[in-house]
């Protein structure tokens, strides 16, 4: 029923003429990361090129804390009337298991835009590890289960959630070393402190050039561009082993059909923006297809992923709160 | 002759135009903060921090950095002139220095204090250059074993040199690392005393308690002692030494500067306490030490010296342990993280630009704070005459904006105004709050270097003792705390800094 | 009982309590978290050993401070200068979304005014209205803090 007015108000207010000429004043984007990080700045991008197209400036507010959470519950409370959008990473699908009191339902508080970027993640060990390749790697961890440890930078990071996937790809449990994100993981990691690990292009591509760190494989269909020597991991031994840090622009549930037009049709355009193609390759990514930058591609790619990521977090029983 | 080459790309880098900018910028505002009593480097940089998102890292950090040496300059100017201290760590200067003024030379006064921070800085800039690199190629050796007995090292020799009652700054430690347990625990995720807040959920802000106890509550401290006399400003006088004064200084310099290297690498350490123990010592070298207080210019050159080194030397435990060693290195740890840097053995290696050019940065500020300094005296002067009454409403509203934009959160701006009252209410009770401060940035360091290495140990303590630099530091903890507790040693401390 | 309490080291006695009150609380609130081994600790372990040895500690000062004579200074807390800049702050921290930055500055810089006994309402005024004209140019037009200069409160 309330899904019902809602549809009619924003029929109503699709039907005013006012409507029309969305957007009339500064939008705010809503990271609910702190400045600064990766999100922030792939966010900063997209909006500054939105808002080219959009002829308004979209006004970049930071609301971290709890996961993302924080950030997101602002959102789905926020007025529905296209001036505040959210984008948030691939942790809009694993809190809906990760945590079990959400202020929000995530598949159901938001109206989508579109997706924006798929980050690869890359498997990643000590320099001195000594498996060769990903199978070696597969055969040692499962002999020594009770010795191995793998790092990761926290509970819902990027790492946590492959690792989390590995473990259960590979059917064993391992010892998780945690830490405050991803850097000081790296460091222990490079210093031999801690074994292995598994994160973002982003953060660990520089590193597996200047050798620091070895690569066992990468987490997608196809090798990167970025790292051509690294096989994938269906190469090595794992099919169907494919995370990404999938990132995508929300908006509150209700929000106008007009606006959400809008903003999906500005946002494909930001994708093939040459500015947001050549910083986004800087960062070791690449922007999504134009299909896949609309509300329908990513309503699926939500509903999919949460159903993919519930029984791992689950068998894997560690939660965020 | 890596070094050279590593100086060449700090010079090219610091003297491009904008980071020559944002350097004269830095020094500036330092030296301003340093001249207004009750504004310190704390409260200036925390404010800042925001500012610093849409800069380069390295702008951003040669901005930061140029607050705190900047400072060191600036509060002894105040301290000369008013006999106040602009600054913490200018207050030994006051001793000699406004007696020095009080006997028509408080232009002598003020280029030793010129002149030594200069020399002091300068050096200290060799010592970071020299010993960094090196060591932080030692830290990538160091484990989680390591950094835990580190740690537990510095935080006992921060209870060791701070003033005052022994159990006071033990349960000032204490507090601070359990307030910086607060939100939620690395390990399992789960919320620690967070009164089921929400907003708890990622703890307190350094930044809103920093805010809170070094500005709010500060303030209130300078307002219910307030006078409105600012005391009587000394005529500056002749800008020049005589042979005799040239001649005294030279000594008190080198044995600062060295001195005030060394005490900023403790953890705890940085420029109050270099210039606090330059100045014990310069006392009990002197043949003449009945000389000190009564404007002996050995009292304003070493104490100056030393903190300017002090405030450059910690930058290095900060750069290359990832351990900041005091509050102001806390805070610009945390504008590298903002900038997608880890604090930390990478440093150097990864972003040679940020470490070789905010060496020669520094080196450049330094310049530019000795030409500030002198011809602008009399304006410095004047500012620091601002009756206080109208300066602190600005520095509130400064401090509710700075930590309002750091995370746009109104619940820090609340935990400011909690942390200001209790702060105040620990200062009237002569606690000191700089441990609570180290102890809130260590306390999740330390926790977590505890359980990490004990993970990976598979619950093993004995790392800590068969592991040879692990159980030397802690040796060395062990020791430090026997010294402390035997109540000779320690009165014999709390005499030295009473002074 | 009381005139000899006066005779004590207040400073000290009423440290003790402070440190020991706040024991209590997190030492509660650390209290419902799983608490684990020594060798393996759970989350609640390192802050319920750190709530009791701050609880240790401020008895040692309580205990300190009631042995010791007075030292003869007075503690003298002074509410006239802790009240106005609590009241001025807390005002900034409700209602700075709600007013926007320039009301709210302007507010908060008067009332925290009050607070020095040099206080004068005329000059008090001046500073308030200049300082909330100087942080909207710096910080909303110069800077880009995303907060409003009039916020919806007022209409906007």
């Amino acid at each position: 029923m309330k899904r019902i007015m809602t549809a009619a108000l924003g029929a109503a207010i699709i039907a005013t003429p006012a409507f029309a000429e969305y957007p009339e004043r500064a939008i705010t984007m809503v990271v609910p990361f702190s400045a600064g990080g990766p999100t922030d700045t792939v966010t900063r991008l997209v909006a500054e090129s939105m808002s080219k197209d959009l002829g308004q400036q979209i006004v970049v507010e930071n609301v971290g804390g709890a996961g993302g959470t924080l950030g997101a519950g602002k959102v789905a409370k926020a007025d529905a009337d296209g001036y505040t959008l959210l984008l948030h990473h691939i942790g809009m699908a694993t809190s809906a298991t990760l945590y079990r009191k959400l202020a929000y339902d995530p598949l159901n508080a938001f109206d989508y835009v579109g997706l924006v970027t798929d980050v690869p993640m890359v498997i990643v060990a000590r320099p001195n590890f000594e498996p060769a390749d990903l199978k070696g790697l597969i055969e040692y961890v499962k002999a020594n289960k009770d010795k191995v440890n793998y790092a990761n930078a926290g509970i819902g990071a990027a790492s946590h959630l492959c690792g989390m996937m590995f473990m259960s790809a590979i059917e064993t449990k391992l010892t998780a070393v945690p830490y405050k994100g991803t850097g000081p993981a790296l460091t222990d990691l490079m210093g031999g402190q801690v074994d292995f690990m598994c994160d973002q292009t982003t953060n660990t591509t520089n590193q597996i050039k200047e050798k620091k760190i070895k690569a066992y494989a990468t987490t997608t269909a196809k090798r990167l561009d970025a790292l051509p020597d690294v096989p994938t991991a269906g190469e090595g031994g794992l099919p169907g082993f494919q995370v990404g840090i999938w990132h995508a622009v929300y908006a509150p549930k209700g929000t106008p059909k007009a606006a959400i037009d809008k903003l999906s049709a500005a946002l494909q355009k930001a994708l093939k923006d040459p500015n947001v193609v050549e910083r986004f390759a800087s960062l070791g990514t690449v922007p999504v297809t134009q299909e896949e930058a609309t509300p329908a591609a990513l309503e699926a790619k939500l509903k999919s992923e949460i159903a993919r990521w519930k029984p791992v977090i689950e068998s894997a029983g560690e939660y965020a709160d | 002759m890596d070094l050279l080459d590593n100086l060449a790309l700090g010079f090219s880098t610091a003297l491009g135009f904008q980071n020559v900018l944002y350097c004269f910028v830095g020094v500036l505002l330092g030296t301003l903060i340093g001249v207004l009593p009750g504004l310190g480097p704390v409260a200036t940089i925390a404010m800042l921090l925001p500012i610093t998102f849409g800069l380069e890292p390295v702008s951003a950090v040669i901005m930061l950095a140029g607050i705190y040496y900047g400072a060191q300059y600036g509060g002894s100017t105040t301290a000369i002139l008013i006999n106040l201290p602009g600054e913490s760590s200018s207050v030994v200067t006051t001793l000699d220095g406004h007696q020095m003024a009080k006997q028509g030379r408080a232009g002598a006064a003020l280029v030793t204090a010129a002149v030594g921070s200069f020399f002091a800085g300068s050096v200290a800039i060799i010592v970071l250059a020299l010993f960094a690199p090196p060591l932080a190629r030692f830290a990538l050796e160091f484990g989680p074993p390591e950094y835990f007995a580190l740690m537990v090292l510095g935080l006992i020799a921060s209870v060791a040199l701070a003033s005052g009652a022994i159990i006071k700054a033990l349960a000032m430690v204490v507090l601070g690392l359990l307030l910086g347990l607060i939100g939620r625990d690395l390990n399992t995720a789960l919320p620690r005393m967070t009164f089921d807040l929400m907003a708890m959920i990622d703890g307190l802000q350094f930044v809103a308690i920093a805010m809170g106890v070094f500005g709010l509550g500060e303030i209130i401290r300078n307002l219910d002692s307030e006078q409105l006399s600012r005391g009587t400003v000394a005529k500056v006088g002749r800008l020049m030494l005589t042979r005799e004064e040239a001649r005294a200084i030279v000594k008190p310099i080198l044995r600062g500067t060295v001195l005030g290297s060394i005490l900023g690498i403790l953890p705890g350490g940085g420029a109050l306490l270099a210039s606090f123990g330059a100045y014990t010592v310069e006392k009990k070298v002197s043949a003449t030490p009945e000389r000190f207080g009564k404007g002996a210019i050995e009292g304003v050159a070493a104490p100056e010296s030393a903190n300017n080194a002090g405030a450059q030397s910690s930058f290095i435990p900060m750069l290359t342990l990832g351990i900041p060693p005091n509050p102001v290195m806390a805070l610009l740890a945390g504008a590298l993280i903002l900038h997608g840097i880890q604090p930390g053995p990478n440093v150097i290696s990864e972003q040679p630009t940020l470490f070789w050019g905010l060496i020669a940065s520094m080196w450049i500020g330094n310049l530019m704070l000795l030409i500030l300094n002198l011809p602008l005296v009399g304006m410095w002067v004047r500012l620091a005459s601002t009756p206080y009454h109208l300066l602190f409403p600005v520095i509130v509203v400064f401090c509710c904006i700075g930590v309002l934009s750091v995370n746009n959160a109104t619940f820090d701006v609340l935990v400011m105004i909690g942390a200001g009252v209790i702060g105040y209410i620990l200062l009237k009770l002569d606690c000191e709050p700089a441990p609570l401060l180290l102890g809130f940035i260590l306390g999740p360091m330390l926790e977590e270097y505890l359980r990490r290495t004990l993970l990976i140990s598979r619950g093993d303590p004995s790392v800590f003792f068969t592991r040879p630099l692990s159980a030397t530091l802690l040796a060395f903890a062990v020791l430090l705390l026997v010294l402390m507790v035997l109540p000779s040693i320690r009165s014999r401390t709390n005499e030295a800094l009473k002074e | 009982m009381l005139g000899w309490l006066s005779r004590r080291n207040l400073k000290d006695v009423l440290a003790g309590l402070l440190f020991i009150a706040i024991a209590l609380i997190l030492g509660w609130q650390a209290s419902l978290l799983p608490f684990g081994t020594a060798m393996r600790m759970d989350a609640g372990y390192f802050p319920l050993v750190l709530s009791s040895l701050l609880g240790l500690l401020g008895v040692a000062n309580l205990i300190k401070g009631l042995v010791q004579e007075n030292d003869g200074t007075a503690i003298g807390f002074k509410l006239v200068a802790l009240a106005p800049i609590v009241v001025g702050t807390m005002f900034f921290a409700l209602t700075v979304r709600g007013l926007g930055l320039g009301p709210t500055t302007f507010v908060t810089a008067f009332v925290s005014a009050f607070a020095s006994r040099y206080f004068r309402p005329l000059v008090a005024l001046g500073l308030a209205g200049l300082l909330s004209v100087f942080c909207v140019v710096v910080f909303v037009y110069g800077l880009g803090v995303p907060l409003p200069v009039f916020g919806p409160w007022l209409g906007n």
